[in-house]
């Protein structure tokens, strides 16, 4: 096994990992809230990506064009602001739209009625960027440093730094916040929440807001790392976020953040499994590469099956 | 021999017969006249006078002379039955107000926009009379009267009463009928129309119209007491109308109905004679089947009068839609049946479409390694491998169920969504078996003895898919009514109750499964072989989202909802916004004008470029809206209408209310 | 309706609890219970809220399995077993928080009762076989006749959904459909909650004719002291998931641990430990 092989997609592992993670939280708060999977979330951040291309298209912005030093700090700051606000709103009013009308029908009725706005925002994405991969401009100055022979990226560095300060705020958020306090009390009882004078819908709201604020920033550092996206990138990123918040344990933000990490390392390692038809046998047909959306969907199942609660999640109390 | 004065109406029931005669002799002549039944008639006619100097011969000429006779006697019957069912409580302008908005705007409709575009204004049209009705209804201050409020047990004379009045009624209508189609007809021929042959047709059938009616009559009143409240048990429940209790008290069917709650009785006030609104009883609805029936088997007769040209592309158009039919119905089971949310139903597709694939291919030599087998021998297969390949998917049905056995609502879909997403993705990979991404072609038809497979004619395929679309549904009636189908309801609505009551949930959750992939696999040889070719790229989480809102859309857990929903979404999937798209390109149409508008803005726009987004527009809406569904079954109305139910209900005090956060609880049973 | 009688005249125990303990993680909801009840005997279970009563029941049915010790039923244990399986043994139960299904008739509830008892399968539903539908129709008629122990009401409205009946007309339909499966041993888990007097003694008076006209085996909870009286033939006292007394109705009603569990007052031997 080619050591350095393993270490590198290590590496690649973890920044991707840090992205799929700022999705997962999006995933997680709202369904420990409301015990909910959005599949619209992972769309709203497909949305997110575009509306930064968008906003490098005004500024003019262009791999080759872009400004160095503080004036691209400055500007990447404005983007990610600007699609983090525009998602957040976007969240909210999926929420109040599509959401709220439907919360206290049987399940499936909001679960149908996500799938039915994940639609909508595929298609919005398609009309607005088209079928084919949209390119989105690197901004960011690429550099690449090196640690004997393991290689990273400044973009690297950006994406990590971006994404620890976010989990790092929103976990302080809601450990040492009077809202944040409120949202882990309507995500327990919300009844009981309700009769201690907290405003529930606003707490629902806000957790959206915050969810797909999160989101509209993991699309901007995807967009700078990858370099370009496409209307159904939602989708698949989503699934494989939704994977991590499980596998961390559903409504558990540290286990987001770690289910992320892992996802991520896991696919970065199924790149590793040989193409069996290259070693006579051993591996996947095609390497592993081409099976890695299959892999992360048994990772899921797996863990549903065997340990539904995830790592970090509690065994739900028992209750006739 | 019928004498005069029974056949004349008493005073009371000549405001009946008018209202109903007048009611639905118009959509008849409607159809007779305007549209095609009187071409289809005389075509018949010289077809069998002169063979060979019309369109129709031979066997299909045979056909369209059975679908006429079934029609119009069909109709004469309805009559009888509508005029002895009729309460009579409702008034004459309703009726009229109702048969114009439910036959005549359809038929207009579908006349000048083909059935597709036809339909779909229907469904826009609909709903958008029902809320304007009740808004009107509000503010005039009308109830309607309450169900089997006057519910009485008919003894001999009323049903004689009854009976006289279906004869008449079905003896006028055919008698008025026949007279303005003397009428007609006699214009046709002064004004040079009418060949002068067919007089004497006429003349025969102005005699015959009248007797005939009679006879039809008889039979709609016939069907009409079968559903009276008789005064001894000959109910029209198979357990009788009687129940006892061990010590021989009896409680009537009268006194059961009594009890009901106003819901319950509304639900039951369908079935009965005397009925407040005939139109919609299930006496009525017997016969609306048997029309619909008819149609739909001779439709490739009558399409060539109905619609002209193209009846060849409708028809393999139609075969399309027959799988999906096809596929909700199968989907109906798990979701609506057992209530296990199934996201990724298209992965038992694929395997049903790549069964037949591999077998009745080239592929089959590819995997086997042997020499080429004999297409026509292969051909032959199908028919086995209809079932072979159902069985197949129904194993993987199992199997792919039995992680999701303990899992929560939401997380099952996740699961089973998963699945969708990994069997195309294992069939994309696994090029040995399946061909890979180039997927598999030349896959065989069908062979059946002097029946011409080709994709030139697709009349086989349209009744291979209406036979296997009858079997589905007569299976998933029976299921549904069964001791099993009654296990799936339970673990449905509670399954710690379920259990305790005797229900083995792996098993009945299991069943559910297999049974539903059973058909996705019958659904999935026949695309096969029609296509004649399988692809990986046929198969998308997608196609998942699309089976669901066929079932959701539709009515969950109804099954005449799901076949509704079927053909709704494939209207929409396929025919609607391509329609609407090549109306666009016409620069006659208004169309044309709103399409060119939101090009200006949206370059990449064209009605078909926003399919998912007017279903994810219509599966948001019908979830808020209309949870359940255009043709609910009665229960699930119940089920998502019961939070808002008013009075009726007295919750104990340790009850949670069904659907209130906390009713469902996580419990593992182990 | 037939019902098997149980090994009556023995006195072996139809329902034994050996030393039962259940756990939730560190919370011990029943500990070291034994519990025994004979056939055709009418046993409660009483105690203050949260003292484990309905945890018993779970675990005679096989919805939890216990962290020690075994039940018994006939000389057969059950342990390991689901609770469709627990069942078919003939232990059949209702539940605290009437589990009805709602959006199913009063005879569909039922007959969903029947649903071991009847040996219809997919070929035979599919295609109308004659045995199947002579057994539909049988079980219909064992339906009605079920119901009619509680009097016509019931049968009346067999075809109401059981959502629009009344609270009380729910717990019959819950029982009836208990019945369906023609158990030795029926559980009642608080069959008068939430009942106004009258409607106490009507329950009283069918659990009675439940033992005596239908020779059932009962086990019951029960949170109202005063009902379990005149209505059992032995009690059982659960505190915090342990039996603190058990015996004949006079005993335990004197018996001071009862009173001071349910009123809260420090029994003597507190007291004394206190100091």
């Amino acid at each position: 096994m080619n050591f350095t092989l393993l270490i590198q997609e290590l590496v690649i592992g973890i920044t991707t990992g840090a992205i799929y993670a700022l999705i997962a939280l999006g995933y997680t708060m709202v369904y420990g809230i409301i015990e909910l999977i959005n599949f619209a979330h992972g769309d709203i951040f497909m949305i997110g990506t575009f509306i930064c291309i968008t906003v490098f298209d005004q500024f003019g912005l262009t791999a080759s064009s872009a400004p160095r030093g503080f004036s691209l700090i400055g500007l990447l700051l404005l983007t990610l602001l600007i699609s983090m606000l525009i998602c957040a709103v976007l969240g909210v009013v999926i929420e109040r739209v599509a959401y709220r009308p439907l919360r206290n029908a049987p399940r499936l009725a909001p679960l149908i009625s996500a799938i039915g706005v994940s639609l909508i925002l595929e298609d919005v994405g398609k009309l607005w960027k088209g079928i084919t991969i949209v390119s989105f401009p690197q901004v960011f100055p690429q550099i690449t440093y090196y640690i004997g022979p393991v290689s990273f990226s400044s973009v690297d560095i950006l994406v990590l730094v971006v994404a620890v300060i976010l989990m790092v705020g929103l976990q302080w958020m809601v450990s040492y916040t009077r809202t944040g306090r409120a949202m882990r009390a309507v995500a327990q009882d919300r009844e009981a929440a309700a009769l201690m004078g907290v405003n529930v819908n606003r707490i629902i709201a806000i957790t959206f807001f915050i969810g797909a604020a999160l989101a509209g920033a993991a699309a901007l550092i995807w967009g700078l790392k990858y370099g370009n996206t496409n209307f159904t990138l939602g989708f698949t990123l989503g699934l494989f976020a939704f994977t991590a918040a499980v596998l961390g344990g559903i409504g558990n933000l540290v286990g987001a953040m770690l289910g992320g990490v892992l996802i991520g390392v896991i696919e970065a390692l199924a790149a590793l499994i040989p193409d069996s038809s290259a070693t006579g046998g051993f591996g996947l047909p095609h390497g592993g590469a081409a099976w890695h959306e299959a892999i992360i969907f048994v990772v899921l199942i797996l863990i549903l099956v065997f340990r539904p609660s995830g790592l970090l999640g509690q065994q739900t109390p028992e209750k006739v | 021999m019928p004498t005069a004065s029974m056949l004349l109406p008493t005073r009371d029931s000549r405001a009946l017969l008018i209202k109903w005669i007048v009611g639905l002799l118009v959509p008849v002549m409607v159809f007779t006249f305007v549209w095609s039944g009187e071409a289809i008639i005389n075509n018949v006619l010289l077809g069998l006078i002169n063979p060979g100097s019309t369109a129709l011969q031979g066997p299909v000429l045979i056909e369209a002379a059975i679908f006429i006779v079934v029609f119009y006697a069909t109709v004469i019957a309805l009559t009888g039955y509508l005029v002895a069912a009729d309460s009579g409580r409702r008034r004459t302008i309703d009726l009229w107000i109702d048969i114009v908005v439910f036959t005549l705007v359809p038929l207009f409709l579908v006349i000048n926009f083909g059935l597709v575009v036809g339909a779909a204004l229907c469904a826009i049209i609909w709903p958008a009379y029902f809320f304007v009705r009740r808004r009107v209804r509000q503010a005039r201050h009308y109830t309607p009267p309450p169900p089997l409020k006057n519910l009485e047990v008919s003894d001999a004379e009323q049903r004689a009463i009854l009976m006289s009045r279906a004869t008449t009624a079905g003896f006028w209508f055919a008698f008025a009928f026949a007279v303005v189609w003397l009428i007609v007809d006699l214009i046709y021929f002064f004004v040079g129309q009418l060949p002068t042959v067919l007089l004497i047709w006429v003349v025969i059938r102005t005699i015959l119209l009248p007797i005939a009616g009679y006879f039809l009559g008889r039979l709609g009143g016939a069907v009409a007491l079968r559903r009276t409240l008789a005064a001894k048990s000959n109910g029209s429940k198979s357990d009788g109308n009687v129940a006892t209790n061990g010590v021989g008290r009896r409680v009537s069917k009268k006194r059961q109905l009594e009890s009901l709650s106003t819901t319950r009785a509304r639900e039951e006030a369908k079935d009965l004679v005397p009925n407040d609104l005939p139109l919609r009883s299930t006496g009525a609805q017997r016969f609306y089947l048997i029309l619909i029936v008819a149609f739909v088997l001779f439709y490739p007769v009558l399409d060539p009068f109905l619609f002209g040209s193209g009846t060849a592309g409708r028809l393999a158009g139609y075969g399309d839609a027959g799988y999906y039919v096809i596929l909700a119905l199968g989907l109906n089971i798990v979701v609506g049946f057992a209530g296990l949310l199934d996201l990724g139903y298209v992965a038992f597709f694929a395997i049903g479409s790549y069964a037949w694939g591999i077998i009745g291919s080239t592929q089959l030599t590819n995997v086997l390694g042997q020499a080429p087998v004999n297409p026509h021998i292969l051909s032959a297969l199908f028919w086995p491998m209809l079932i072979v390949g159902a069985l197949i998917a129904a194993f993987w049905g199992v199997l792919l169920g039995a992680p999701t056995l303990r899992l929560r609502g939401d997380y099952l879909a996740i699961v089973t969504l998963g699945f969708g997403e990994i069997v195309p993705i294992v069939f994309l990979e696994l090029d040995k078996y399946s061909n890979g991404p180039n997927g598999i072609v030349g896959v065989q038809s069908p062979s059946f003895p002097g029946v011409d497979w080709s994709v030139i004619t697709p009349v086989p395929y349209y009744y291979l898919i209406l036979a296997l679309i009858a079997f589905t549904i007569f299976a998933n009636v029976r299921l549904r009514d069964s001791r099993l189908g009654r296990a799936w309801i339970a673990i449905r609505e509670d399954e710690i109750a379920a259990a305790s009551s005797g229900v083995n949930l792996v098993n009945t959750k299991l069943f559910a499964f297999g049974a539903g992939a059973f058909f996705s696999g019958i659904a999935g040889a026949y695309h096969a072989a029609k296509l004649g070719g399988v692809s990986p790229d046929n198969f998308s989480f997608g196609d998942s989202v699309i089976f669901l809102a066929m079932v959701v859309i539709g009515g969950i857990g109804s099954i005449p909802g799901v076949i509704v929903g079927a053909l709704a979404v494939y209207a929409i999937n396929q025919l609607l916004l391509a329609q609407l798209d090549s109306l666009a390109t016409d620069p006659s149409n208004p169309l044309y004008a709103v399409h060119n508008a939101i090009v200006h803005f949206i370059p990449g726009f064209t009605f078909d470029n926003i399919r998912n987004l007017i279903f994810g527009i219509i599966l948001v809406v019908i979830m808020i809206f209309r949870p359940e569904g255009l043709i609910p079954s009665a229960r699930r109305r119940r089920e998502f209408h019961a939070i808002e139910e008013d009075h009726e209900i007295e919750v104990g005090a340790l009850d949670v209310v069904p659907g209130a956060p906390g009713f469902e609880t996580e419990v593992r049973v182990e | 309706m037939s019902v098997e009688q149980p090994i009556e005249h023995t006195g072996e125990p139809l329902l034994k609890l050996n030393n039962v303990s259940k756990f939730f993680g560190g919370l011990a909801a029943v500990q070291n219970l034994d519990l025994e009840v004979k056939p055709r005997e009418i046993i409660s279970v009483i105690g203050p809220n949260g003292a484990g009563k309905t945890t018993v029941f779970n675990l005679i049915t096989g919805i939890y399995s216990p962290t020690s010790g075994n039940i018994v039923l006939a000389g057969r244990s059950l342990a390991g077993l689901s609770p469709d399986k627990v069942l078919r043994r003939g232990i059949a139960r209702t539940f605290q928080n009437i589990r009805l299904f709602n959006n199913m008739t009063v005879l569909e509830n039922v007959l969903v009762g029947e649903h071991t008892q009847l040996k219809a399968n997919v070929l035979g539903s599919l295609f109308h076989t004659p045995n199947v539908m002579h057994e539909e129709a049988e079980a219909r008629q064992r339906a009605v006749e079920l119901l009619s122990f509680f009097g016509t009401e019931l049968v009346e409205r067999q075809e109401e959904y059981v959502i629009n009946l009344s609270y009380a007309q729910r717990r019959r339909v819950e029982v009836a459909r208990a019945l369906g499966s023609i158990p030795k041993l029926l559980l009642l888990d608080e069959p008068t909650a939430g009942m106004n007097e009258a409607e106490t003694l009507e329950a009283v008076k069918y659990v009675r004719r439940l033992r005596d006209e239908l020779g059932l085996t009962i086990l019951l909870i029960e949170h109202k002291l005063a009902v379990t009286m005149g209505m059992s033939d032995r009690i059982y006292v659960l505190d915090y998931g342990r039996k603190i007394a058990e015996g004949l109705p006079e005993e335990v009603r004197r018996d001071e641990k009862v009173i001071a569990a349910y009123l809260g007052k420090p029994t003597a031997a507190d007291q004394k430990a206190a100091e």
